[in-house]
C-alpha cells in the first residue's frame, strides 16, 4: 500500500519568511512510481572516457583465474545463502564501539548473514578494511572483488551497482582506493554510495590524498599499517549511518541555546580567529554550539562530520593532532587542538602550523575563561539535558515564540493517552517526528523522539525511510521533486521541499493528509519562530 | 613516594604557561619535563599514562589519535616535585615524518613495548635508534615492558629487555597498567634519574619545531 504523488512544476516558487502554505491541491497530480525495478540489474556508467587507469591488469593481485562472469556465480550463490535474519539485532543503546566479530571471516556463516558489509581494498586487491571479520583472512574475498571492478573498467567502463535479489554491491573506485558495500538494508544505492564517500572521507582525514601517492611507488603497497588502531573511527562512523542524518542531509545541526549565549561563544572564538586559526569550532557531542572560520575560509558540513568523528572516537582530554579535511584541502594536513572542557562540549582549533600547540593552549585557556564567565558551558549542559523541539509542543498556528523553543509542555509522560486518528501519539495530527534543514544554513533540525518511536530500531527505520525519502526527492533521473506524500503500513511520510529548505515529517499512519499538510505549514512557522535558538545565524560556513 | 598531586585532567586552569606558581623548569625544587611515550599501538602506552595520572585502568579504552597532552606531578623523597608534561603518541607509522614533532625537546622518552608481542619489542629497539640519531644527547630513556600481568601469554623474556636496555644506556622495567605494577615506580625512577636543576633546561616551554609533515 503505497501511495506516490509528485508535483514539479510548482506555479509560484515559495520564498522563505512568506511562504505559501502547503496545499493539498499539490498532491493531486498523477501519482507516479517511484519504486526502482527490482531483480537484477547492472547499472554502468557509459562514459567511454572514464577508465582511470588502464594499468591495473598487469597489477592484479588476484589468483582467482577466473572470468567474470563466473565471479558473478560465486557472487551470486553466496548471496543467496544468505538469510536476511541478523542473529543478533543491533541495539544503540547497548552499543559499544570498535570492532566486533574480528573472528570472522568468509567462510563463516555469521559473517555471510550480516545485512552490511563494508569493504575498503587498494586496487591490486589487498585488503584495507572491512567492517566485520579479519581483514587479512578476507585476502580471497578482496581479490574478488578486485576482479570484479579491473574487469569492467579493462572494458572501458565502471561497475557502480550489482542487484542479486535482496542484496545490493555498490562499488566506488577513488583512485587506487576501492570502497564496497554489500547491504540487504533496501537502503537507497545513492544512500550507500554516500557512505562510502564518508568511509572514505575518513581514510582522507587521517592519512590526506596523498597516500595515492605510496600506490604509485609500489602497487602492492599494504596500507592497513597507516590505519593501524583507528577501527574505531570506522566502526563509530558506520554506526552514525543508522542514527545521524548529518551523514545523508550533508548539514549539520547546532545545539539549541539562547540567542545571547551562542553570540557570547561566537564572539570569544572570533577572537581566536583573528589570532591565526583557521577556524576555531565549539562542539556538544555532534551538535555545533559556534564556529569561526579564518576570512575566506570554509568548512563543509561533511568535514565537520568526520572531524567530530574522528575527536569523539579518540581518548583525550587535551590533545594535538595531524588531520585532514577532505572538501577543504585532501592534499595538506592542518593541525587541530582539541580540548574537552568536560565529557560532552569541546573546542577544536585548527591551524596549518605545526609548531602552534602553546599558542592555541593559550588561545583555549582564554576561550575557556570567557565561556565560564558567560555561562556557556553550563548552558550546554543544560541544553543537552532539555533537549530539543518536542513534536508534543507543536504551537496552534498563530504563534508568538517568547519561552524556550516555544515550549508549552504538556503532560507528555500520561502513557495512556486515546489514540484517535486525528490525534495518535505524539503530536498534533499525529505529527511524530520531523527534520527540517535549512538549505541556505547547511544546518537542519530534527524533532526529538518521542513515542511511539522510541526505540533505537524504530529511530533506525525512521532514518531509513527519512534516506529513501531524500534521496526519491534528489532523483536526478525522475526530479526535482517538490512534495512527495507516501504512506506505507509503518508511516505517513510527507517531504517539502523549496528553494529555502527542505521539510521530512512522518505520521501516524492512519493520519488525514489535509491535516498533516497543515501541521507541516505549522511546523515551518515554528522553526522560524525560534530559528535564532536552533540555528547558528549570519555564520554561514559557505558565507563568511 | 608516590603522586603528590594530581592535576584534573578535565576542566582544568592549572596548565597555563607560563605559570606563575610553579616558576617554570628552573627552580630547583619543582622540575618541569616534558615525556614522551613511543611505541607500537596497542602496547598500553594511553593505559599506562591513564593509571599514572588518573589512577584508572579501561581495558576498552579508546584509541589515541595525533598526540594526547597530559601533566601529573610527583613528590620525591627529598621533596622536589617533577611536573610531567606527557605527550602520548600515536600512528607512528602514519606520522612517521611528524614524530620528531612530540620528540624533539623532549627530556624523556619512555618506550613502550607488550611482553606478548615480539613485533612490538622490534619496533621499540627501532624507536631506541631514532631517539639515539635525532633525540635531544641527554634525554633520559626508559624501556618498558607492558602487560607483565599476562605471564602466559610472554613471548618477550625479561633478560632480553634487560639486556637491550643495559647495552643502551636505559632504564628497564616491566609493568602492568592493568594491575597498576611498577606504574608509579616507572615514573618515579625516571624522576630520581634527571639531571638536576643545576644544568637542567626548560624543556617544557622549548618551541615545538617547525617543520611541516611530508606525507
Amino acid at each position: 500500500m503505497s501511495e506516490t504523488s509528485s508535483s514539479a512544476h510548482d506555479p509560484e516558487p515559495p520564498i522563505r519568511l512568506n511562504l505559501p502554505p502547503l496545499s493539498p491541491s499539490l498532491f493531486d497530480a498523477e501519482p507516479s512510481e517511484l519504486q526502482q525495478p527490482n531483480g537484477s540489474a547492472v547499472r554502468h556508467s557509459s562514459d567511454p572516457s572514464s577508465p582511470t587507469s588502464s594499468g591495473y591488469a598487469g597489477e592484479r593481485g588476484s589468483s582467482t583465474a577466473t572470468t567474470v562472469s563466473q565471479v558473478e556465480d560465486i557472487l551470486h550463490n553466496e548471496i543467496q545463502e544468505i538469510t536476511i535474519h541478523d542473529p543478533q539485532p543491533l541495539s544503540h543503546s547497548s552499543w559499544l564501539p570498535g570492532k566486533r566479530h574480528s573472528d570472522e571471516d568468509d567462510a563463516s556463516i555469521s559473517w555471510r548473514r550480516r545485512k552490511k558489509h563494508f569493504f575498503v581494498l587498494s586496487h591490486s586487491g589487498k585488503p584495507i578494511y572491512s567492517r566485520y571479520g579479519d581483514e587479512h583472512k578476507l585476502a580471497g574475498f578482496s581479490a574478488t572483488l578486485q576482479a570484479i571492478i579491473s574487469f569492467v573498467e579493462n572494458g572501458g567502463d565502471n561497475v557502480k551497482l550489482v542487484r542479486a535479489g535482496k542484496h545490493q554491491v555498490v562499488f566506488l573506485v577513488k583512485g587506487p582506493i576501492y570502497l564496497v558495500c554489500i547491504s540487504c538494508t533496501e537502503e537507497p544505492y545513492e544512500s550507500l554510495r554516500g557512505q562510502l564517500e564518508l568511509i572514505h572521507g575518513q581514510i582522507i582525514v587521517i592519512l590526506t590524498k596523498s597516500v595515492n601517492r605510496c600506490f604509485e611507488k609500489n602497487p602492492k603497497f599494504d596500507m592497513t599499517p597507516l590505519l593501524g588502531g583507528t577501527e574505531l573511527l570506522f566502526s563509530s562512523l558506520v554506526h552514525s549511518f543508522s542514527w545521524n542524518p548529518a551523514t545523508f542531509l550533508h548539514a549539520y545541526t547546532c545545539l539549541p541555546l539562547a540567542y545571547a549565549t551562542r553570540q557570547a561563544a561566537g564572539a570569544i572564538l572570533q577572537d581566536s580567529a583573528d589570532s591565526g586559526v583557521l577556524f576555531a569550532i565549539l562542539m556538544c557531542r555532534h551538535k555545533v554550539i559556534s564556529l569561526v572560520g579564518a576570512q575566506k575560509a570554509s568548512l563543509h558540513p561533511d568535514d565537520m562530520l568526520l572531524l567530530a568523528n574522528f575527536v569523539m572516537s579518540s581518548e583525550t582530554s587535551e590533545a594535538f593532532s595531524p588531520v585532514c579535511l577532505p572538501r577543504y584541502n585532501a592534499l595538506a594536513f592542518l593541525y587541530a587542538y582539541i580540548h574537552f572542557f568536560d565529557d560532552d562540549t569541546y573546542l577544536m582549533l585548527l591551524t596549518t602550523s605545526s609548531d602552534a600547540f602553546y599558542h592555541l593552549k593559550d588561545c583555549r585557556i582564554s576561550i575557556e575563561n570567557v565561556l565560564l564567565k558567560s555561562n556557556v558551558l553550563s548552558e550546554a549542559q543544560r541544553s543537552l539535558i532539555d533537549g530539543g523541539m518536542r513534536v508534543e509542543d507543536l504551537p496552534p498556528l498563530p504563534h508568538s515564540g517568547s519561552s524556550h523553543l516555544g515550549q508549552h509542555r504538556l503532560p507528555s509522560d500520561s502513557p495512556e493517552r486515546l489514540r484517535e486518528p486525528d490525534c495518535g501519539i505524539g503530536g498534533a495530527a499525529g505529527l511524530w517526528h520531523f527534520i527540517y534543514r535549512s538549505i541556505y544554513l547547511d544546518q537542519y533540525i530534527s524533532s526529538e523522539f518521542s513515542s511511539p518511536i522510541n526505540t533505537p530500531k524504530q529511530q533506525k527505520r525512521l532514518y531509513r525511510a527519512y534516506q529513501k525519502l531524500f534521496a526519491s526527492m534528489h532523483d536526478k533521473g525522475l526530479g526535482p521533486h517538490k512534495t512527495q506524500f507516501r504512506k506505507d503500513e509503518n508511516y505517513v511520510l510527507l517531504c517539502w521541499v523549496t528553494p529555502d529548505f527542505e521539510l521530512y515529517a512522518a505520521f501516524d499512519p492512519l493520519a488525514d493528509k489535509a491535516l498533516a499538510i497543515k501541521t507541516c505549514n505549522r511546523v515551518c512557522q515554528w522553526v522560524k519562530d525560534v530559528e535564532n535558538e536552533i540555528f547558528l545565524l549570519g555564520a554561514s560556513p559557505f558565507s563568511w | 613516594m608516590g603522586c603528590g598531586s594530581s592535576f584534573p585532567d578535565r576542566g582544568s586552569r592549572h596548565m597555563g604557561r607560563p605559570h606563575p606558581e610553579d616558576g617554570g623548569g628552573h627552580d630547583a625544587r619543582n622540575i618541569r619535563v616534558k615525556l614522551v611515550l613511543l611505541g607500537d599501538s596497542g602496547v598500553g602506552k594511553s593505559c599506562i599514562v591513564l593509571r599514572f595520572v588518573r589512577g584508572q585502568f579501561d581495558a576498552t579504552s579508546k584509541v589515541t589519535v595525533g598526540a594526547s597532552f597530559l601533566s601529573q606531578t610527583i613528590a620525591l623523597q627529598d621533596s622536589t616535585t617533577v611536573k610531567f608534561e606527557i605527550w602520548d603518541t600515536a600512528g607512528q607509522e602514519r606520522y612517521a615524518a611528524l614524530a620528531p614533532l612530540y620528540y624533539r625537546g623532549a627530556a624523556v622518552a619512555v618506550i613502550v613495548y607488550d611482553i606478548t608481542s615480539p613485533e612490538s619489542f622490534s619496533k621499540a629497539q627501532y624507536w631506541v635508534k631514532e631517539l639515539q640519531k635525532h633525540g635531544s644527547p641527554d634525554i633520559v630513556m626508559a624501556l618498558v615492558g607492558n602487560k607483565a600481568d599476562l605471564q602466559e601469554k610472554r613471548e618477550v623474556a625479561v633478560q632480553d629487555g634487560t639486556e637491550y636496555a643495559e647495552k643502551n644506556g636505559m632504564f628497564f622495567i616491566e609493568t602492568s597498567a592493568k594491575t597498576a605494577d611498577n606504574i608509579n615506580e616507572l615514573f618515579e625512577e625516571i624522576a630520581k634519574r634527571l639531571p638536576r636543576p643545576s644544568d637542567i633546561v626548560d624543556y617544557a616551554t622549548s618551541k615545538l619545531p617547525p617543520d611541516v609533515l611530508a606525507a
